[in-house]
């Protein structure tokens, strides 16, 4: 009875905060539950029928799909890279290393606002130095082909740190021995990086790939500090279910929008942990070969 | 040792009602709770309320919101049983929505009761109290009354040679521009980017409603509607003619706006106007106190352009709506305090604080009025012209939407055209939805 006794607090919580909303969340899609009116009808599918219909979810899907794919890429590439070559030691590692977390030690939504000064086209910073160096200046926040880069930007810049951090731990979870092995059988440095680095790195970049897509599909604080949720041009998922929500009060249709968007995040996730097993169960029959 | 412990906690458990004891003969001090946005003339409120605390004795408690969160935070409120103030200065496109959703105490009997509903400016009665508008049904009292009007350069326009060039170059004075085609001809004179000089800041925001608020009062001078106030329809009337001549026009003017003239919102073109750079500057008139502290006289204020004969004004401030889900006791409190400071003389000294405007029409009309601020004049003849965007419950849709389609062609997404088509099929959609489309 005591063991009971001591997971019952956890489990409370987790009931309280995770299960309960999560069920409450799916019936609420189907009904026509707004914000402050409290009244709750029974709306059938209509939600669901509304989100498949209108160009809007489909375009919100698009803009999302396209941030996830853009940001992660150039994270995992930018992260990888910045890993690799802080590697070996050297001087001042632990200081450059520290200044470079830096980014991702800070809040979103703060650091939109920064950026949304840095990025103003008539005032920003960044303009004034391309203006002082005789180039153009784009209008970064204002132009629609140019907001999404710019949410892409500070995206990147906040999360490559991560990706790098991750990536460093994999490289320096490498024995060293395979390193001096490959270096006995003369291996180039290409065929070592494709063939050692790279492979043995794997896992923990799919673990920080899935974690970063996970995240970048919640996207919301820095479209909503930058260029607000109602843009065409940088409406997430995210945004658009908060301006469902809470700017048209159609909890209803937030609700379940929110559902869809859990199914898109599990099943991504899915494939991502799936793909991690694969990779270590294929690591282990290697490792059992040798 | 154990009774000594017994008497402490037992002495310690007593020691909130003895408290109470002390202080039993005072009644609990009798508090009104209002909330606004968090600007100027909600310190001006809380200023008066103090006025009323020391004539009756009820508290007047102003808690400001920021703009940003305002109206969230309300709706999320009357979201409770019992709401957290007794009071809420509500924007005039939200009175539809608090008052067919049982949010706003009705007050068609009392609101006449409590001010000459003569004395009130019959457009700022229309639009910040009615609902339907025009209907005599009230759901607000009045409070803030405002509009949007434009503040320009008075150096820049007085100076000789500014006026000489303007001269041979348009063939007529150099004057703030009393129609929107003359308004675009001093934008461009105006207009030199490589001086850092712009001719217009206007309201392009994408954030809440600055958009629509700038560009519905061109359409509307252009000749074009939201909709058929009575059909809701919108197909033809958002769309027509002269509505994409309007956003056309809006385009015209952001050739001689700053770099991110396509995306302003309020503090943004005080901002533009402010910091030296741009002509003339499109921005509610509570906004415009700023400018005098920050420039002086080198500022001066005009009504909004009109185009041929019609002149039209996007309606802004809020009316005090009393919530009807608090205590009926505190509704009474709230009523106190709202006619209290509905009275003349209560009014006079509202229009002393900073951007506090009135719908008295006799304080209006008064010479007193017009100078005591240099923008007053223009609002005061602003008022005739006001007209709101749509008030029913699903106008943050609408409102949306127009910002939304408006937006794209303003950045060169949509044509005016094609952006208007399918503004007008989202409004009919969201009116269909709401039950509201009669065809």
């Amino acid at each position: 009875m005591l063991k009971y006794g001591f997971i019952a607090p956890a489990l409370i919580i987790l009931i309280a905060l995770n299960i309960f909303p999560l069920f409450y969340n799916i019936i609420l899609g189907f009904t026509n539950s707004e914000l402050s009116t409290g009244g709750t009808e029974c709306a059938g599918l209509r939600n669901y029928s509304i989100i498949f219909t209108e160009p809007k979810f489909a375009a919100a899907l698009r803009t999302t799909a396209l941030f996830v794919f853009a940001a992660v890429t150039a994270e995992l590439a930018l992260g990888f890279g910045l890993a690799l070559a802080l590697k070996d030691r050297f001087r001042g590692k632990m200081p450059l290393l520290t200044l470079l977390l830096i980014p991702m030690m800070l809040s979103q939504a703060v650091m939109g606002r920064y950026w949304y000064l840095i990025l103003n086209g008539e005032s920003g910073i960044l303009n004034n130095l391309l203006g002082m160096a005789g180039l153009h200046q784009p209008q970064w926040l204002n132009d629609p082909g140019l907001k999404l880069v710019s949410v892409l930007i500070i995206d990147v810049w906040m999360w490559t740190p991560f990706m790098m951090l991750i990536a460093l731990a994999g490289l320096n979870s490498i024995p060293q021995y395979i390193y001096e092995a490959a270096e006995i059988d003369r291996a180039g440095t290409w065929t070592v990086f494709r063939r050692i680095t790279l492979p043995m790195c794997a896992p923990l970049l799919v673990l920080a790939v899935l974690l970063r897509t996970t995240d970048a599909l919640k996207q919301f604080d820095l479209v909503l500090a930058t260029t607000g949720p109602n843009d065409a041009a940088t409406q997430t998922l995210s945004a658009l279910l908060y301006q469902t929500v809470f700017k048209d009060s159609r909890v209803g249709l937030g609700c379940a929008y929110a559902c869809i968007i859990l199914v898109i995040v599990i099943a991504l996730a899915s494939v991502f942990t799936r793909y991690i097993d694969f990779i270590q169960s294929k690591q282990g029959k290697t490792n059992a070969a040798r | 040792m154990k009774t000594r412990m017994i008497g402490i906690v037992a002495a310690c458990a007593l020691l909130p009602f003895a408290a109470g004891c002390g202080s039993g003969g005072d009644k609990p001090k009798q508090t009104v709770t209002i909330w606004w946005a968090q600007w100027a003339p909600a310190d001006g409120l809380q200023e008066l309320g103090q006025e009323f605390e020391a004539e009756t004795g009820i508290a007047v408690k102003v808690h400001q919101i920021p703009w940003s969160s305002y109206q969230d935070q309300v709706f999320l409120d009357f979201g409770s049983k019992k709401t957290s103030f007794d009071v809420v200065v509500g924007d005039s496109q939200w009175i539809g929505r608090g008052a067919t959703n049982g949010f706003y105490l009705e007050l068609t009997d009392w609101l006449p009761t409590a001010v000459d509903m003569s004395t009130v400016h019959p457009r700022a009665a229309r639009y910040l109290c009615e609902y339907p508008s025009g209907s005599g049904r009230f759901f607000a009292a009045p409070c803030e009354t405002d509009a949007i009007g434009f503040a320009y350069r008075k150096d820049w326009f007085e100076d000789a040679k500014e006026k000489e060039a303007f001269r041979l170059k348009y063939g007529r004075e150099l004057v703030p521009p009393e129609t929107w085609d003359d308004f675009l001809e001093v934008a461009e004179f105006f207009a030199r980017p490589r001086e850092k000089r712009y001719g217009c800041a206007i309201l392009t925001g994408r954030a809440y409603d600055s958009l629509v608020m700038g560009y519905q009062q061109i359409m509307w001078s252009f000749g074009g509607s939201w909709g058929d106030q009575t059909t809701y329809a919108v197909n033809g009337h958002a769309n027509s003619d002269a509505a994409v001549e309007a956003l056309w026009f809006v385009k015209k003017l952001l050739k001689f706006s700053p770099k991110n003239g396509a995306d302003l919102d309020y503090g943004q073109t005080l901002e533009a106007f402010i910091n030296g750079s741009t002509a003339m500057s499109m921005n509610y008139f509570a906004f415009f106190p700023d400018i005098v502290s920050n420039i002086g006289d080198k500022a001066g204020f005009f009504i909004m352009p009109r185009q041929g004969d019609r002149r039209v004004v996007s309606l802004g401030g809020q009316g005090f709506s009393i919530s009807a889900k608090t205590s009926p006791e505190q509704q009474e409190l709230a009523k106190k305090f709202i006619a209290w400071f509905l009275q003349e003389k209560v009014q006079r000294k509202w229009i002393t604080k900073p951007a506090g405007f009135t719908a008295n029409t006799a304080i209006l009309g008064s010479e007193e009025f017009r100078k005591a601020n240099p923008y007053n004049a223009a609002f005061a003849e602003s008022l005739d012209s006001l007209q709101d965007f749509w008030n029913v419950p699903a106008y943050n849709e609408l409102l949306a939407a127009a910002q939304k389609y408006v937006g794209e062609a303003l950045d060169n997404v949509k044509t005016p055209k094609d952006a208007l088509d399918a503004l007008a099929a989202e409004h009919e959609k969201i009116f269909r939805d709401a039950k509201l489309l009669k065809q």
